[in-house]
């Protein structure tokens, strides 16, 4: 391997990583402070996606199409919230197949609005170019998306660990009851994580039209990411979703190129090995269940 | 009593003629709708066999019957190898896989668990979509064969329902043996199985590769019905499906398979043609069971109507069994199992853990 290589799927390793961080940041919050975890999570990135598909089909920006697809897909989930998460709150398996159940149904109903062929979304105009790093032409757009994620990454962590939102999120990943009997409404704290993860999802939808394309099935394919992300850095846990976002970016850019018909095997390995050494995660805490 | 008994009784015997008369009675479509249920039900059942007795809910067993589905293509259409062998060789290489998978799944438990199982069965579709010189990638492997003597629509029926058959009593047998027992005992309070004596993670091992096995029955009578196999099958959609037909039915019942596999096969067939918007339904479908009856059609159907009419004629005892027996115990319904004596007694219920869990984790999110 050539190092212009080398450096070619680092890059494309390290920005599929950011915009699986995008993704995975708001499936960890919410399962870390509710233990919910959101299968329906993959449709919210789809739908987000095809929203900001119908906006920008309008005539809209991708900047319109991204705010859009964030406010829609929140709105979705706050809807799922209170409408029928809320009516099984804190029994785990209902509420984990009230997500599947879900997401058969927002794969159907988009594939009838939508229909079944791929669509790449335009990139937008003012990152559409290229730029020279180190002797590599790399796309612009792809740099943007790194951006977003370092910017989330530095938001969820002052939020984390400077506001009272995030004290209250931290104190009520570690003692729910404890938080309720503070006077805090955990009801609402709850609807406004799941809501907050719903607005990512649906954002990094639109990102991902741009990035990986829109089709039946993504919701499924990214969710699997996703899942391989919490699965390797531990569930609930933002450095977790950090470096479990960059492994799996990596390891797919790198397993693409140099196994490509089992490059989605090679995700299994370091998995496997996280499973067997340390179930939790890498970054998992043993009171997490 | 001896009336209800006999009614029982009488519409087993009503349902097994039915289902042996069969082709004499109904045309072909319907026919093959049955031969749909059936080993769409083995598959429901598979996964009831961990998840309804086992606690343990599994979203990837479409990639484990995707395992034996794509071993019997292989083996016969690209090696040549005769039908029979090639089918053993597929269940062999479903167990194979299954237990690996049951490796790395044996500390997780809860949705750690399904979880995990879903990125498995999304790891198998993913090589079967890609790694074409094997599978034949989105085009699925054609020409898989019927055995000579089960060609016809009808004859494949009977040959499917002998092979369900043969795999319903098996596992009857198996729920029914102490393996079966400790493995309800992991379901209800998984901690307390260990100071008892009980290797866990091998009970949950056990449980996993056994079920595994059928899903693979379940995957080679689908592959050979369809005479094709392809991504779709192993698709987390198609084990999302299986457990709406196990849950549907009612967790932690045999007969519950069935029915769900029944209702399952009905939408896809028949109502199908007639709504264009059938997987909505599903989903829909889905939501309210959860929602509603988490005990499914027959766990509904024996608490709402059999143990009454049970407590009428004078066996309470027997109906209080079946209303605390039924639905997989705290897995999915949010009965409190606590201090009824006959469930103590029957063991198979006694008050769990999880039951205690979600009151505490009920009272911090109200």
């Amino acid at each position: 391997m050539s190092g212009r290589q080398f450096v070619l799927l680092s890059l494309n390793g390290i920005s599929f990583g950011a915009l699986l961080f995008l993704l995975s940041s708001g499936f960890t919050l919410i399962f870390g402070l509710m233990r919910i975890v959101n299968l329906a999570h993959g449709s919210f990135y789809l739908l987000g996606g095809y929203v900001g598909l119908t906006l920008m089909q309008g005539g809209q920006s991708f900047w319109v199409a991204m705010i859009g697809g964030a406010l829609a897909i929140a709105i979705l989930g706050f809807v799922v919230e209170r409408g029928l998460l809320l009516r099984v709150r804190g029994r785990t398996m209902p509420e984990v197949l009230l997500t599947v159940g879900l997401s058969l149904i927002f794969a159907d109903l988009a594939l009838a609005r939508w229909g079944g062929d791929p669509i790449l979304l335009d990139r937008p105009s003012q990152f559409a170019g290229t730029v020279e790093l180190s002797g590599v032409t790399y796309p612009e757009f792809r740099l943007l998306v790194l951006g977003l994620g370092i910017l989330l990454a530095a938001l969820m962590w002052i939020l984390q660990s400077r506001t009272r939102i995030g004290a209250i999120i931290r104190a009520g990943v570690d003692d729910r009851e404890m938080v309720s009997a503070l006077g805090i409404n955990v009801n609402a704290v709850f609807t406004g994580v799941f809501v907050f993860g719903a607005l990512l999802a649906g954002m990094t939808g639109v990102i991902g039209g741009v990035f990986l394309s829109l089709y039946p099935g993504a919701d499924g394919e990214i969710l699997n990411f996703a899942l391989v992300v919490v699965i390797l850095g531990g569930l609930g846990d933002l450095r977790g979703a950090i470096v479990g976002s960059l492994l799996v970016g990596l390891i797919d850019s790198f397993g693409r190129s140099l196994t490509p018909s089992l490059s989605y095997f090679l995700l299994f390995a370091p998995m496997a090995l996280i499973l067997i050494f340390r179930p939790r995660g890498l970054f998992g805490r043993a009171t997490v269940d | 009593m001896n009336t209800l008994r006999l009614v029982k009784w009488a519409s087993l015997a009503a349902v097994v003629g039915l289902t042996v008369a069969l082709p004499y009675l109904v045309s072909s479509f319907y026919v093959n709708m049955a031969t749909q249920m059936l080993f769409f039900g083995l598959f429901a059942l598979s996964i009831n066999l961990i998840a309804g007795y086992g606690g343990m809910v599994t979203l990837g067993q479409a990639g484990v019957l995707g395992i034996a589905g794509y071993g019997l293509g292989i083996f016969y259409t690209s090696y040549a190898v005769p039908l029979g062998v090639s089918a053993l060789l597929a269940i062999i290489s479903t167990i194979l896989v299954a237990a690996f998978f049951g490796l790395l799944l044996v500390r997780a438990s809860g949705v750690y668990f399904l979880m995990i199982t879903l990125a498995q069965g999304m790891v198998v579709w993913g090589v079967a979509q890609r790694l074409t010189t094997l599978t034949g990638g989105d085009n699925g492997l054609r020409g898989i064969a019927r055995p000579p003597f089960a060609v016809e629509y009808w004859s494949y029926y009977y040959f499917s329902l002998a092979v369900v058959a043969f795999c319903v009593f098996l596992i009857a047998r198996i729920v029914r043996s102490p393996f079966g027992l400790s493995l309800k005992g992991v379901r209800e309070a998984e901690t307390r199985m260990a100071p008892l004596g009980y290797d866990v993670k091998r009970i949950k091992l056990f449980a996993f590769t056994i079920s595994g096995t059928f899903a693979g029955v379940a995957g080679l009578l689908l592959a050979m019905y369809n005479n094709f196999f392809s991504p779709p099958s192993v698709y987390v959609k198609a084990s999302a499906e299986g457990l709406l037909m196990s849950i549907l039915g009612g967790v932690g019942t045999i007969t519950g398979a069935f029915v769900g596999s029944g209702v399952f096969v009905f939408v896809t067939n028949y109502v199908s043609g007639y709504m264009e918007r059938w997987p909505t339904l599903l989903g829909l479908i889905f939501v309210l069971t959860i929602l509603f009856t988490p005990d499914g059609v027959v766990g509904a159907w024996q608490r709402l109507v059999w143990a009454p009419l049970l407590r009428r004629y004078g066996a309470a005892d027997e109906a209080e069994l079946i209303e605390v027996g039924v639905g997989g115990g705290g897995l999915l319904s949010d009965r409190d199992l606590k201090g009824s004596k006959s469930a103590i007694e029957a063991g198979s219920a006694a008050p769990s853990e999880e039951p205690s869990e979600q009151v505490e984790e009920t009272r911090a999110g109200s």
